[in-house]
């Protein structure tokens, strides 16, 4: 119970390593192979393509939306618990969020059909973790201040409990189709392989402490609440176990979990492009439509009922006769039984985070080589309207996230310039709940075949990233053909 | 122009990811937090008709119980109690003088303090003491070493008069509000 009240603060920490799932410089910056994941749909003008294993696709994102590490942990001279109560537990509500994403990509490989140059297929595998919690603002404020003082006739929400999180292993092929000069359509098939899974996302209830009917107080509970969890327990025991070969099993069920060995599950990638003139394009996808049976190593923890209790009561004449001197502990035992806890081990069916992307590019600044010549790459490489020959974009992005509280929106303008084959810089401005000065640059890198990314969000903190709401850096090594040279 | 313009945003760039620090931050500051909530219950509740009371005749005891009550003697609970105020309601609409006595009894049945209220016979109103226990108060030590609570009833009066007021009764109403350091 004494490390109960840190628990509160560990999303903080998990947060200052995780990432955000909006990839806004990634999207429609098509000279990246990486594109083709967060819009199946996008432009491919390259004959075929190879990431360098594990090297070819890293993102790392962390997020809060309320307090940040530096507003707690920085060196100030100002009393922690202060910090604790003013920035923390006066301040974030039950929406804001701590979350962090991470993707490593294994493989991938991308490749024109011989005999449909119009079709681009690509498959691969990365693994990806995600973990989002909400602050549980009355759970906070109930373990902070107690039910007693002030807090007397509050009425504490045990649904501010939300919390989802889990790692995943993802095999995916999909088949970009260039159908006409100004269409490109895209899909995604995806099968993960979950390693672990857990949520808490449908708790309900309440705690209250009042005046009492009869007594001076009354405190009434009723509460819903389940903790699902999907291969957790198989880590756990092995590491409870101790048998001294610990980190040989861990490995070796980490390992049958990445590769099908674990809960299985399904999901669809759909994105398209399209340009309205030769010079604005318009593209959108959506993302991780899909689900992952659980039904292997699930353990769900429960609590629900209702009681409401005002202490040991004595009505006299009805209780002279009872001689029974454990009232209290008759009290207690009652209020156990009427709050049971309890566990199960049925399965159960968790979404994926639906993404959707949505954009607008206007392209000018004609001239020079096209960045893709030579590409062989079907309807798009003919006539001179390539939109390849505009060295200058700028346009707007929408993302949006199912987030177990809603959807999560983000709102991106976006400046992009090419410097022939080489090179190619874009520039974001992003709004969202993390952050409203969130100023991000993506540089593409080709040398020779060799291709080279690196894109960093809200680098106006990076003077003191510990004081940041919000940081992102992806970047990624590829080998990229646009001939048969 | 456009010579220019390639290296000087590779420079922004690269001025940025150079330029990227962190404030010095201290993790071990979340040694110093402090964690005071104050918890609170209904604690004892007994609540008597004049007949009951009668029944038992004329200066007499009409209830007598010993209840275990050993939720401040766990160490836990012991450990981390800072202070705190046990508050009592004493309402009286018979025509009886009756006396309340709580006495918080250890392990080994030593009486360690008791609670007297006394109230007159109808209309004596609301009788209310907050005793505070911990720094200028009362010895913490009464709660964390008290096991059981003996309550005890008494008929200060006859056994045989009746109050005209609706439903008459003798009610003794706690509530407990405890501060304690969890961390």
């Amino acid at each position: 119970m004494r490390i109960a009240p840190k628990l509160i603060l560990i999303p903080l920490f998990c947060s200052t390593i995780a990432l955000a799932q909006n990839k806004e410089l990634l999207y429609d910056f098509y000279e990246i192979p990486q594109s083709l994941m967060v819009n199946p749909g996008v432009k491919t003008s390259q004959r075929w393509h190879a990431g360098i294993p594990v090297l070819s696709g890293l993102s790392f994102q962390g997020a809060t939306s309320g307090v940040t590490v530096n507003d707690l942990f920085a060196n100030d001279g100002i009393d922690f618990t202060t910090k604790v109560q003013e920035r923390l537990l006066d301040v974030m509500g039950n929406k804001d969020d701590f979350s962090s994403t991470s993707q490593i990509e294994g493989i991938t490989v991308g490749f024109r059909g011989k005999n449909r140059p119009d079709d681009y297929y690509s498959f691969g595998m990365y693994g990806e973790t995600d973990i989002i919690s909400y602050w549980p603002k009355d759970l906070a404020i109930l373990a902070f201040e107690g039910n007693g003082g002030n807090n007397i006739g509050r009425s504490f929400d045990l649904g501010d409990l939300n919390l989802r999180g889990e790692m995943i292993n993802v095999f995916h092929f999909g088949i970009n189709r260039k159908v006409s000069a100004a269409l490109t359509l895209g899909a995604r098939a995806k099968l993960y392989s979950s390693i672990f899974q857990f949520q808490s996302i449908k708790n309900s209830g309440s705690f209250v402490t009042r005046q009492g009917q009869n007594n001076i107080y009354e405190s009434a509970i009723n509460a819903d609440m389940q903790l699902q969890t999907a291969g957790v327990k198989g880590f756990y025991d092995i590491v409870d176990a101790d048998t001294g070969t610990t980190q040989k099993d861990v490995t070796s069920l980490f390992t049958e979990r990445v590769f099908l060995g674990g809960n299985l599950g399904f999901g669809l990638d759909f994105g398209f492009s399209y340009e309205l003139n030769p010079q604005t394009t318009i593209t959108g996808s959506i993302l991780d439509l899909g689900f992952i049976n659980n039904s292997k190593d699930v353990w769900n923890y429960t609590f629900s009922g209702s009681t409401t209790t005002e202490g040991i009561s004595v009505f006299l004449p009805e209780d002279i006769d009872d001689v029974d001197n454990d009232l209290w502990q008759d009290l207690l035992d009652e209020i156990d039984a009427a709050l049971p806890y309890g566990e199960n081990e049925s399965g159960y069916i968790s979404w994926r985070p639906v993404k959707v992307y949505g954009s607008i590019r206007y392209d000018f600044g004609e001239g020079g080589n096209p960045v893709f010549d030579n590409c062989g790459c079907g309807v798009n490489a003919s006539g001179g309207t390539n939109r390849d020959y505009y060295r200058n974009s700028v346009g707007g992005q929408l993302f949006m996230m199912k987030r177990p509280r809603g959807v999560q929106a983000a709102l991106t303008g976006f400046y992009q310039r090419r410097f022939g084959r080489v090179a190619s810089l874009k520039a974001t401005y992003t709004v969202d709940k993390y952050s409203f000065t969130n100023i991000g640059l993506g540089a593409n890198l080709q040398l020779g075949p060799v291709n080279f990314y690196v894109l960093a969000d809200n680098l106006l903190s990076y003077s003191n990233i510990a004081d940041s709401h919000y940081a992102s850096l992806q970047f990624g090594f590829n080998i990229i053909s646009w001939n048969d040279n | 122009m456009k010579r220019l313009c390639y290296p000087a945003f590779l420079a922004l760039g690269l001025l940025l990811f150079v330029a990227s620090c962190a404030e010095e931050q201290d993790f071990d500051q979340i040694d110093d937090l402090s964690v005071t909530p104050t918890l609170a219950s209904g604690l004892f509740y007994l609540e008597s008709d004049e007949a009951t009371i009668n029944s038992g005749g004329a200066l007499s005891t009409f209830y007598f119980r010993e209840v275990n009550f050993d939720t401040f003697n766990e160490q836990y609970v012991a450990e981390h109690l800072l202070e705190g105020t046990i508050t009592y309601e004493l309402e009286n609409t018979t025509s009886k003088q009756l006396r309340i006595i709580i006495g918080f009894v250890d392990e080994a049945g030593n009486i360690l303090d008791t609670e007297i209220f006394e109230i007159e016979a109808d209309p004596s109103g609301v009788l209310t003491r907050e005793v505070f226990y911990g720094p200028g108060g009362k010895s913490l030590d009464i709660l964390t070493n008290t096991t059981s609570l003996r309550i005890s009833a008494n008929n200060l009066s006859d056994g045989t008069s009746v109050s005209s007021t609706q439903d008459p009764k003798v009610i003794l109403r706690s509530g407990a509000d405890f501060l304690f350091e969890l961390q």
